[in-house]
């Protein structure tokens, strides 16, 4: 039996998270094509009700699409695990969309208050503005005016905050 | 007519167009940016030209580089579409100057349609509500006094150029103003070149109702009817309906005369549109802009009037006359559009890329689908986030939200996130399906950008894409998926399919 459970990967999953099945819950799946990474089918909601979905895999991911919506899984571990605000947020700052850096408002030491601008990118005509989540340092500044970048990628370091701030964080190499 | 016509524009509106001209026996030609190449609109045309390079700047943007194909193809009209230089009176001069029939209004009418100030002056002269404005604000002089006669707070402060929310602040408290003025003149200098703003009253509970007009250039204006576009994020609209809930006849037909008297004192020839802002605790009308272009949400009046807009557009800059008198614009039940956008509900709406694995539209009684994207092909964010529109008719209100809530529930798109729950989860509340809505809509109800509860749906697509990991998409795995699973025994628990 594989160890690798799916996690939902988008839409944020509502409540825990878990995806926990309550005991004698039941699903009649009928999968009436599949092929080159699909699954197409129905599933039994209810004793009246029945639903179509779609099931696609795409490398590490599968999409599922039902009742409206396409759920995203995944077996990867759980992606990077937001620190709540104020102790101990990230040091890194990644990008939240694809697009270009259009203006970059920091510099390497530059210090830098919660919520302050950092980066604006632009994607599909739409500024999206790149904040500090907290404040500290900037150590690095990884992207430049005019720069194409993705979702998830690195735009600005800051220094890690001191021991005493209560975040165990593993130490510099 | 025009032997042929180049489409200066990409996705849902080039195929529109396209089509368009193709059903009128007129040769196409389009043009595309490299992340375009398999794009449906390149297709379709009988002839497509690279114009190089990736950026909008680089591309459909680019009027010397388009100019210069149109005229080595041979066309002799250009169709701009919307966005990209649709409004640029730059381009439309330089059309005409190269010999090319630009299908829009005269360049000097962009022009003056494209500045807030001038307009807002031109509909005061057409006798046309204004929404109450200041004068326009000089950067470095800081004059609150001067400005705030007649307005108070909260306010509005806006571009002169441009549009979609850039530029533009809503000031609740005098303190924040002069910040406001700031950074809204910044935003629209690097936006639009001009960094011209003014301040205006801000009216909280507003309707946004436009009319559609159509003039040719002997003179005849008519306008054929509005469309109800509150439904708005980030300034942008997001669902249109045609009739609105909002307009009673009197207010229908008032809203209508201004509307051509709008369009008369602009000189404006061809199709465009008036936006009003309506006050829907006073039900008074008040003139915002005029659009000097085709409409993103075009069809619903398409569909309610049975004409083609982009058919009315080749044929007026042809100099053909508007044949349609005023009282043979009668309505005919409801329309309703949904944009579809790449982009993640419950992220606050920021756009989304990917490969669209699935894409497989919903038809069927009623359904209109104008869509500018396929199965397979790359979002990138290069441009506009919006995939397609769809449309939906019926003979009542009714039953065209039936019929776009069946069709948004059948439309299966994986592999980009969209809106399509958002959209459904719109049209299925309350507020919508009474009518009683305004441009607060989306930020009165939460519960539309709420990730979903668990059951019954979550629940199963966590359990079919466990079994579905696990077979690794096999169908002969599938009969091997074990207890853990609590999946029981045999798969032929379903009776009957759904899908045929």
């Amino acid at each position: 039996m594989t160890t690798r459970r799916l996690q939902q990967v988008h839409p944020p999953a509502a409540g825990t998270g878990e995806l926990s099945t309550a005991p004698g819950d039941e699903l009649d799946i009928e999968v009436k094509s599949s092929g080159s990474g699909r699954w197409e089918g129905n599933v039994r909601l209810d004793d009246s009700r029945t639903a179509p979905f779609l099931a696609h895999r795409d490398g590490q991911q599968v999409h599922v699409w039902i009742g409206g919506e396409s759920y995203r899984f995944s077996p990867a571990a759980p992606a990077v695990r937001a620190r709540g605000p104020g102790q101990g947020a990230s040091d890194d700052i990644v990008c939240p969309v694809p697009g270009v850096v259009i203006a970059v408002h920091v510099a390497e030491n530059d210090a830098v208050e919660a919520g302050q601008d950092l980066v604006i990118i632009e994607s599909m005509k739409t500024e999206q503005i790149v904040r500090s989540p907290r404040q500290g340092t900037v150590q690095r500044v990884s992207v430049q005016e005019g720069d194409r970048v993705d979702r998830g990628m690195r735009l600005v370091v800051l220094h890690p905050l001191p021991e005493e701030s209560g975040a165990s964080l593993p130490p510099e190499a | 007519m025009f032997s042929k016509v180049l489409v200066a524009n990409r996705g849902e509106i080039a195929v529109r167009i396209l089509q368009t001209l193709q059903a009128m026996g007129i040769a196409t030609a389009a043009v595309y940016g490299d992340p375009d190449a398999n794009s449906p609109h390149v297709a379709l045309a009988d002839e497509a030209h690279a114009l190089g390079g990736s950026s909008a700047d680089e591309t459909y943007l680019d009027r010397r580089k388009i100019i210069e194909v149109a005229i080595k193809c041979g066309a002799e009209a250009m169709h701009p579409g919307y966005g990209f230089l649709a409004e640029n009176p730059a381009f439309s001069r330089e059309c005409a100057e190269a010999g090319l029939v630009f299908i829009g209004p005269s360049p000097e009418t962009i022009e003056l349609l494209g500045d807030k100030i001038r307009s807002k002056e031109a509909a005061v002269h057409a006798g046309v509500p204004v929404v109450p404005s200041s004068p326009l604000w000089t950067p470095g002089v800081f004059q609150p006094q001067a400005l705030l006669s007649e307005i108070g707070f909260p306010l509005l402060v806006k571009a002169a150029a441009g549009g979609g929310g850039r530029g533009m602040r809503i000031v609740q408290r005098p303190e924040d103003l002069e910040q406001a003025l700031v950074s809204a003149s910044r935003e629209a200098a690097s936006a639009f070149g001009d960094g011209r703003v003014f301040l205006e009253k801000y009216i909280p509970a507003a309707r946004h109702v436009e009319f559609q007009v159509l003039a040719d250039s002997a003179g005849n204006t008519v306008h054929l009817l509005e469309r109800e576009c509150s439904v708005q994020r980030r300034y942008q609209k997001v669902i249109e309906e045609t009739p609105s809930p909002a307009l009673d006849p009197d207010l229908r037909d008032a809203m209508g005369k201004a509307a051509v008297a709008m369009a008369e004192s602009a000189g404006y020839t061809n199709a465009g549109t008036v936006e009003f802002l309506v006050d829907a605790q006073t039900g008074e009308f008040y003139f915002l802009e005029m659009n000097a272009r085709i409409q993103v949400e075009h069809p619903i009046t398409e569909e309610t009037l049975k004409l083609d807009m982009v058919e009315w557009q080749v044929r007026i800059a042809a100099g053909e006359p508007v044949t349609l008198s005023q009282d043979e614009v009668q309505p005919s039940g409801h329309a309703l559009e949904c944009r579809i956008y790449a982009e993640d509900p419950y992220g606050n709406f920021a756009p989304a890329t990917g490969r669209l694995l699935t894409w497989r539209p919903p038809s069927g009684m009623g359904i209109r689908l104008d869509s500018g994207v396929a199965e397979g092909l790359e979002i990138t964010a290069y441009y506009d986030s919006m995939l397609a529109k769809l449309v939906a008719w019926g003979p009542d209100r009714q039953a065209a939200m039936g019929r776009m809530s069946r069709a948004l529930e059948s439309f299966p798109v994986v592999g980009v996130t969209t809106n399509i729950p958002f959209l459904i989860r719109a049209i299925a509340n309350p507020d919508f399906r009474s009518g009683d809505y305004d441009t607060g809509f989306i930020d009165k109800h939460p519960e539309l950008t709420a990730p979903p509860e668990s059951a019954p749906f979550s629940a199963a697509a966590a359990k079919i894409a466990e079994l579905f990991w696990q077979s690794n998409g096999n169908s002969a795995a599938r009969r091997t998926a074990e207890a853990p699973l609590d999946v029981p025994g045999p798969w032929s628990g379903l009776p009957k399919a759904i899908f045929p």
